[in-house]
């Protein structure tokens, strides 16, 4: 007979074999329940069911603000509410707030800013895994494309900064008459947006051998910081400083701001990228020396992309019916200097965007190579 | 002959190489930041023409008043996290008091206060909830910074209010006698607080709460009070700070703080207060914010690739660091 302990230790390890029985069944169920596939037969919910999600950096630049504000108006147009992640430039932060959005359990349409290129995998995994649909803008690896992955990443957008950077460089030098000697301000070193709109500045180096490149430093994106490195570009390079060029507009207005400081603001040419708001004024006003920056139109990025990702989530699009060109593409840049500026200082209104939420591809530039 | 006197916390043999020990200890930022400026001034032709050096102060300016603020709380052996939400929030309640493109106020003087009272007012609540709730300070002010830069988020609204004010933007903008106006409003913060770190209570107690806090307890000394004070001190220099950056760049930016905590830190740590606390002042501070600003200019004129730029700061800094706390590594003790 049994003792006690002999006893109750016996019963303890069939409790525990018990536990383990049961715990290997439920995750064996639940593996086999998992709702998300590659390929075919994705799920796709009702209209009504899908959430909408916008991921960008922060409300507390511009054009970020201008992206949500058109999300809003498709939301609108559709008459469902809109949820915003802002990751203030923390990847880890950006990642971790996309998978909690699997604990809602609905599917979801996102429409997200990578922080870097090398999060883009990172991010389109786990959508796919929670079974929403995404579309991501601007950063991404080069040799990872939406149809690598399935379904659920359903297309990828970007803009050609090469094309945008030759063109207002071009209009830097006109400013200039075609001489002199300009700095540059890069954006985060890492970003795609950075580099190619810095070989865009190159590219057009090389058509304009009067222009040279005095120096080249990056400020990160951020408007404090180009106000402190240009300062120390004028100290370092004194009246042979004729242009400033910078990869955003934020950095450019530092830029402009540390112009002030030493008195030449109105004396030397500006330009920069992404048309926000304040900017628009400097370019309308024409005293301050700033000539031209690049709209991509932020709030069709916010609108249109978004409309794009909700069509796969509720079906009215199948994914795997979409070419390549349509998966990974290239949106319409359009150089904004005194001439055309008006047209972009008030926000659109939906009609002005419906049909390109209708057709997310309108405006098409072609296919990412 | 040697004769030995003991203080708080430390023992001090009185002989002569003692004494020099202790000098070079003390005096290696110092050394630091002249050995930093020769090889700049060497390097580059342009480091020590007056308009370079004029920049080199202008920039330096909002460092020192934050470095300044940071002292107090870091003396006490405590820290100050919430910088750079405060000087997002005091920035915009600065130009939305002030005359500016999104409403009608037009308070001028009054809204440098109101964004000063800004900074002030985190600081202080700060100071209640780490010593009247117990919470360490690490985690008190993380969250009231995020909780600035909350607030200043929903006042900004989408776009920067511009500040429209010529005579206030003139502070930022406008120089006097050569030099930026900016350094002149740091040059005053830098004596208010040393005036009150070798003057006032809150000042002297301050060494003595880092230093040893049972002992100051023991005493009767109110630990409260002075703790929380210094927490005001240093949510009022950055709430100064946000003001002068506004005036600076011309707007209220919610990012407009963004990079300040960490140098503000290292430059406190590299002038040689202690992040224990107990040892330390703002002209230690003043010294290394001066190495920081001088490497990060000095690397741009030089010419170094911007890819390595920042893994060649961190290197100075690490070797600085290393240098100056060489005869203190053996006290490793955790921030309060």
């Amino acid at each position: 007979m049994r003792t006690p302990q002999v006893a109750r230790r016996s019963f303890k390890r069939q409790l525990v074999t018990a536990a383990a029985l049961v715990t290997v069944a439920t995750m064996a169920l639940a593996g086999c329940s998992s709702a998300s596939e590659d390929g075919g037969g994705s799920v796709t919910a009702n209209a009504e069911d899908v959430q909408l999600v916008e991921g960008v950096r922060s409300l507390s630049n511009s054009y970020h603000a201008n992206w949500v504000a058109g999300g809003q108006l498709f939301a609108d147009s559709v008459d469902k509410k809109l949820d915003v992640i802002t990751d203030e430039a923390d990847s880890q932060k950006q990642l971790s707030q996309i998978k909690a959005l699997a604990g809602s359990g609905n599917v979801y349409a996102l429409n997200v800013d990578p922080n870097t290129s090398a999060d883009t995998e990172a991010i389109v995994r786990a959508v796919t895994d929670a079974g929403g649909y995404v579309v991501t803008q601007w950063n991404k690896p080069d040799d990872l494309n939406p149809w690598d992955i399935g379904d659920h990443w359903v297309a990828h957008v970007s803009f050609d900064g090469r094309v945008s950077g030759k063109e207002v460089s071009a209009k830097l030098f006109d400013a200039m008459a075609g001489e002199g000697g300009i700095i540059a301000l890069q954006g985060i070193l890492d970003n795609v947006a950075s580099k190619q709109r810095f070989e865009g500045l190159t590219n057009a180096l090389a058509d304009a051998p009067g222009i040279t490149l005095l120096d080249q430093q990056t400020a990160n994106w951020s408007r404090s910081e180009a106000l402190t490195v240009t300062q120390t570009l004028l100290a370092k390079h004194g009246a042979s400083v004729k242009g400033i060029w910078a990869a955003n507009d934020e950095m450019a207005l530092g830029a402009l701001e540390a112009l002030k400081a030493a008195g030449l603001d109105g004396e030397i040419p500006i330009v920069g990228f992404d048309a926000v708001p304040q900017a628009l004024d400097e370019i309308k006003s024409g005293t301050s020396g700033y000539v031209a920056s690049v709209s991509t139109d932020a709030f069709w990025q916010g609108g249109a992309a978004l409309s794009l990702a909700y069509m796969a989530a509720s079906g009215a699009i199948k994914v795997s019916d979409l070419t390549h060109e349509q998966r990974a593409f290239y949106g319409t840049q359009i150089v904004v200097t005194g001439d055309n500026v008006d047209d972009f200082i008030t926000p659109p209104t939906l009609d002005k965007l419906q049909a390109d939420f209708d057709d997310p591809w309108k405006r098409s530039q072609g296919g990412i190579n | 002959m040697t004769t030995t006197s003991t203080t708080i916390g430390e023992s001090v043999t009185t002989t002569r190489s003692a004494l020099l020990k202790k000098f070079i200890v003390g005096a290696g930022p110092l050394v630091a930041l002249v050995a930093l400026v020769l090889f700049f001034a060497i390097a580059s032709p342009t480091f020590s023409q007056p308009g370079n050096l004029s920049i080199l102060l202008t920039q330096l300016s909002i460092l020192l008043v934050i470095g300044v603020g940071l002292t107090f709380v870091i003396l006490l052996g405590s820290i100050d996290l919430s910088v750079e939400g405060v000087m997002a929030s005091s920035s915009l309640v600065f130009v939305l008091f002030a005359t500016n493109d999104r409403n009608d106020f037009q308070f001028g003087l009054l809204a440098v206060v109101a964004g000063i009272l800004t900074g002030s007012l985190f600081g202080l609540v700060n100071g209640v909830l780490h010593v009247r709730l117990g919470i360490p300070s690490f985690m008190v002010t993380l969250g009231t910074g995020a909780i600035g830069i909350g607030l200043a988020t929903v006042l900004f609204g989408g776009r920067a209010p511009r500040l429209l004010d010529d005579g206030l933007r003139a502070w930022g903008v406008g120089s006097t006698a050569g030099l930026s106006n900016l350094v002149f409003i740091a040059i005053v913060v830098l004596g208010l607080g040393f005036f009150v770190q070798r003057f006032t209570r809150v000042g002297r107690y301050g060494y003595v709460i880092g230093g040893d806090e049972p002992i100051a307890k023991l005493s009767g000394i109110n630990i409260r009070k002075y703790k929380i004070s210094s927490f005001v001190l240093s949510g009022t220099a950055s709430g100064i700070a946000g003001v002068m950056a506004a005036t600076q760049l011309g707007v209220g930016d919610t990012t407009i703080g963004t990079g300040f905590l960490f140098t503000a830190i290292t430059a406190v740590v590299l002038g040689g207060t202690l992040l224990v606390g107990g040892r330390g002042g703002v002209i230690r501070t003043l010294i290394g914010v001066a190495i920081i600003t001088v490497l990060a200019n000095g690397l741009i004129l030089v010419g170094v690739d911007p890819y390595i730029q920042t893994a060649v700061q961190g290197l100075v800094i690490v070797v600085a660091v290393i240098a100056s706390g060489w005869s203190l590594r053996r006290r490793v003790r955790v921030i309060k």
